[in-house]
């Protein structure tokens, strides 16, 4: 997520137009748990300044700040302060439904951990039990061992903060080691979930995601909609916008407040633009997120692309579909159908075509003409 | 948004009420009012703060009451229309927070059937229906009225004769009751009720609660009793509000992009500013005191160089006594309460030149919108810190869409250039955030700055009045003495006082002025004093000439005082900090100064 967690948390992504954190909030809050500990660390402000006390979103919310980012046990213990018995811990950027947090409430009668089927095992933490308790977590195996993994959503009491203690010394620091641990000494129960539980590891999931979040989008139509507007499907249209005459806009679609999409403009589904997002006159946007404060010019072509806070994009940028083989901190992965990857606050001047599955990181600089493929630095300038 | 008090115990239900209000006043302060049932129901209520409501209660005997405040969205608030309401026989009084969608046609049948409405609210259509229901229960009347309506509410209400009772209701409004040991509280929220107890319910969407004295009821609308566990706050009120930030201002500094967005909101595209127009306008004098008053004179430079219209600013304390020239300028009256009594009387003043005034302002229909033709909200959002930090910002923006405006109608900017404006003004928010990003790197430069006891802030045009800003929040929040000077005048005195203890904070970005300001940093290093340099990003050759530099990002100069001015927000803020100083409340200072 690199090219998009410059000046925001990963929790802070948008998707369908809300950060992945929000979520999480929701989820809780629809099953009656309001009083939230959020602990924070990198660009906590971001987070801060968006929940602030937890109030608009129905929620308690106490911040507690980990100085250091040792591990996930650490992160509890630093917020040992503030925890009653039981209480339950999430991961703020998994996206997760009410059912999820149905589930997780229904096994907090002894601790537990909670379990999901997935594609990519080897990725996370595989889960081992006999019969419904827990026997171990093993982080990332090399090995083939079951495609159950660890949700990293746990129901705990007090008594793991002894096993957190103990394993510091040892030098671990992750939640995982001590939920293996304590369930060695009681019995931690591995639920399996109904609900949904989706992490995005690579940003080409956050399409998916936003794909998924557009589904049960809350219609709003707010702002100025000027004449020969087409509007078809789930639209909705936030505060303050400024629909031109001559726009296509085909549901499911998220447009943010104080928007502004230009004449003859077409967005297509599934389609996420943040606040204060303008859309030039003749661009076509299909199934892509543009977060926050972005332009993108006339007679632009943008699809199944992720567009960072803050994109400044002049006249005429081609960043169409297609087979791409995207570079992730060294790794190849072949996505079938992928845009351009666009970090936060970077300009492209006119005229620029960016190859399926390029990712331009944070604060590039693209001069007219460029033609763009594979990773280019952040801050790089692009001649 | 409005916030809403109950109490049924054994105390005055009148001091419970007023401090409960005041622990709400976040959700809205423009009338309040209170109902006690003691010997009959009395009902007080007015326009304004709650100090405003406080100042002229009758004695007030009662251990059942009631009380609102009100923050108007739409329409002006006035004494008839703030809460709470009362039914004909003046029995019953009803305090609301939300949206009746149906009142309108409950209205018509209850007049029809001869109910007096005295208001224009929505919610008294709810207390003549609850009224027409009432056959000696309360809470059967409500239960049947409810029903009939459509829409959002929290709800609170009491009747005469049901003394020790008060009812609630909640659907899509916030409603929470607090337990205590002979007594009951009814809130919004949870700080109106924190000095008084710590175990709360939550009351749920659809549910009803009966508060006495001696207990709690909780039922659904359809009257069948439910349970539900008292939960424990573990939260102090302080904290609750700040949102985990360490102070308001920290927390208000970094709601720079938020209020950038929100003073933008719905302006920008078409440039429709609240039905502002430019027509016949040929000059401008921006009047203000305080932190407004540099706003203004960065106004100045931003009205002479987008719209190129004459443009003068003025310290409202002395425009409101100086002779009036035959000119007709359009004045421009910025205050972020509203309510500045110079600000005020220069008003006044202008409109009695026959002037046309505009008005700038933070809070919604405070005195100054009543003194001026139209009004411009900065939207920036309730600021707590006494030191103003993002309502500064907001007003800049404020003050550039109506360059621009002004800049489109007369027809000195052309199409392209006004979208290109237009574009950069919606790229601000990015600009503050670059700058908030760096606000470790400003922290340790305030640790090595901070601890001098006297500083010089120096720029040139439009970020001048941003280093006297700069200054002005170092006075005020960390105590340092600080001087803030054009820089082309510091050879005509001030250099005298410069040693290597006076560091130098000098704004030095890419604009029109920026060799003659690196000249003017080698007048300052000449006299061995240390120079920290607000730059542009990117420029390699100020560091040679300065000890460090807080970068802003590289945009069109005539927007860098928004990034310059959270980077100065930020330095003032830590150095106050590492010196300890109580910077939400400065010694000798409040927020808005509403005596001449």
């Amino acid at each position: 997520m690199g090219p998009f967690t410059a000046s925001v948390p990963k929790v802070m992504i948008p998707v369908g137009n809300r950060p992945l954190l929000e979520y999480v909030v929701q989820a809780l809050v629809d099953n009656g748990v309001r009083d939230l500990v959020f602990i924070v660390g990198y660009r906590r402000e971001r987070i801060q300044s968006h929940f602030q006390d937890g109030k608009a979103f129905g929620a308690h919310i106490t911040y507690v700040t980990q100085t250091k980012q040792l591990g996930t046990a650490h992160a509890i213990w630093e917020a040992r302060a503030h925890l009653e018995d039981p209480f339950v811990v999430l991961n703020g950027s998994n996206m997760v439904d009410g059912r999820f947090v149905e589930d997780l409430l229904g096994a907090a009668a002894r601790p537990a951990v909670l379990i999901t089927e997935s594609e990519r095992p080897q990725s996370y933490g595989v889960v081992t039990a006999q019969g419904k308790d827990l026997v171990a977590i093993t982080e990332k195996p090399t090995e083939v061992i079951s495609n159950l993994i660890n949700t990293g959503a746990y129901a705990l009491d007090s008594r793991i903060f002894d096993e957190i203690e103990r394993l510091a010394k040892e030098g671990k620091h992750d939640l995982p080691s001590a939920v293996s641990a304590f369930a060695k000494r009681t019995s931690v129960a591995a639920v399996r979930t109904e609900g949904t539980w989706v992490d995005a590891l690579f940003p080409w999931d956050l399409l998916r995601l936003n794909a998924a979040a557009l589904k049960g989008l809350h219609e709003i139509r707010s702002g100025t909609i000027e004449t020969a507007v087409t509007i078809r499907g789930r639209v909705s249209i936030g505060d303050g916008c400024v629909i031109r005459s001559g726009a296509y806009l085909q549901g499911p679609l998220s447009i943010g407040s104080g928007s502004e999409i230009g004449p003859n403009a077409v967005l297509l589904p599934s389609t996420s633009l943040g606040r204060n997002v303008r859309i030039g006159a003749l661009t076509t946007v299909s199934n892509s997120i543009l977060m926050d404060d972005g332009i993108l010019g006339p007679s632009s072509v943008v699809q199944d692309s992720v567009i960072g806070s803050g994109v400044v994009a002049r006249a005429g940028l081609l960043a169409a579909s297609g087979p791409g083989d995207v570079n992730i901190e060294g790794t190849w992965h072949a996505v079938p159908q992928i845009g351009a990857l666009i970090g936060e606050d970077v300009e492209i001047a006119n005229g620029v075509v960016v190859a399926p599955g390029t990712v331009v990181n944070e604060r590039a600089r693209v001069e007219s003409g460029a033609k763009l493929r594979g990773t280019i630095p952040s801050g790089a300038v692009v001649l | 948004m409005c916030g809403i008090v109950g109490y049924a115990g054994r105390r005055d239900a009148l001091p419970i009420l007023l401090d409960g209000l005041k622990r709400l006043e976040y959700r809205g302060y423009d009338s309040a009012g209170v109902a006690i049932i003691g010997s009959g129901l009395q009902v007080v209520k007015d326009k304004g703060f709650i100090a405003n409501l406080e100042a002229q209660l009758p004695p007030m005997k009662g251990s059942t009451g009631l009380a609102h405040t009100r923050w108007a969205t739409h329409g002006a608030p006035s004494k008839i229309n703030a809460h709470p309401h009362v039914d004909c026989t003046g029995k019953i009084a009803l305090a609301h927070n939300g949206i009746i969608e149906n009142y309108a046609s409950l209205r018509e049948k209850l007049e029809a059937r001869g109910h007096t409405f005295t208001s224009q609210t929505d919610t008294e259509s709810l207390v003549h229906l609850i009224e027409s229901y009432y056959e000696g229960d309360l809470e059967v009347a409500i239960r049947k009225a409810l029903h009939d309506i459509r829409g959002s509410y929290a709800i609170l209400a009491v009747h005469a004769d049901e003394p020790g009772k008060v009812i609630g209701a909640r659907n899509e409004s916030p409603l929470v009751i607090g337990i205590g040991p002979d007594e009951n509280f009814l809130a919004s929220d949870v700080p109106a009720l924190l000095r008084y107890t710590d175990r709360v319910v939550y009351v749920m969407d659809k549910e009803m609660v009966v508060i006495t004295p001696k207990g709690v009821t909780l039922k659904d609308l359809e009257g069948n009793a439910m349970s539900r566990e008292p939960q424990r706050i573990t939260w102090s009120l302080e904290d609750a509000e700040k949102g985990g930030f360490e102070h308001f201002m920290l927390k208000e500094i970094h709601e720079a992009p938020q209020a950038i967005h929100q003073t933008l909101l719905g302006r920008l595209a078409n440039l429709d500013l609240d039905g502002f127009s430019s027509e016949g306008i040929t000059s401008v004098k921006l009047v203000a005191c305080g932190t407004s008053y540099h706003a203004a004179l960065v106004g100045k430079y931003v009205f002479e160089e987008i719209a190129r219209i004459p443009a003068s600013a003025e310290l409202a304390s002395e425009y409101r006594y100086s002779r009036a020239p035959s000119e007709r300028p359009l004045v421009i009256l910025i205050s972020q309460s509203g309510e500045t009594a110079d600000t005020l009387g220069a008003a006044r003043e202008a409109r009695r030149r026959g002037c046309k005034a505009l008005g700038i302002t933070n809070v919604l229909g405070s005195s100054l919108t009543r003194e001026v033709d139209k009004t411009l909200y900065t939207r920036a959002g309730i600021e707590i810190g006494v030191a103003a930090t993002k309502t500064f910002i907001a007003q800049l923006v404020a003050l550039y869409l109506v360059a621009l405006k002004m800049g489109q109608d007369r027809g000195t900017l052309g199409y392209d250039e006004l979208d290109r404006l237009k574009d950069q003004l919606r790229s601000l928010p990015r600009a503050a955030q670059y700058v908030l990003n760096k606000a470790q790197e400003i922290e340790a430069l305030a640790a090595k700055y901070g601890t001098a006891r006297d500083m010089f802030y120096i720029g040139r045009h439009a970020n001048y009045p941003v280093a006297m800003e700069g200054a002005l929040k170092i006075k005020e929040i960390s105590y340092i003495h600080a001087e803030a000077y054009a820089a082309g005048e510091l050879k005509h005195g001030p250099l005298a006082l410069l040693t290597s203890s006076t560091p130098v904070v000098a704004v030095a970005v890419q604009d029109p002025t920026y060799e003659k300001m690196r000249s003017n940093i080698g007048e300052v290093s000449a006299r061995g004093s240390p120079v920290l340099a607000i730059g542009t990003e990117g420029d390699k050759e100020l560091p040679k000439f300065v000890d460090d530099v807080i970068e802003i990002p590289s945009i069109p100069w005539i927007f860098s005082p928004v990034p310059v001015s959270v980077a100065l927000q930020l330095f003032a803020y830590a150095a106050a900090r590492l010196r300890d100083c109580p910077i939400d409340k400065p010694r000798n200072l409040a927020k808005s100064v509403t005596v001449e």
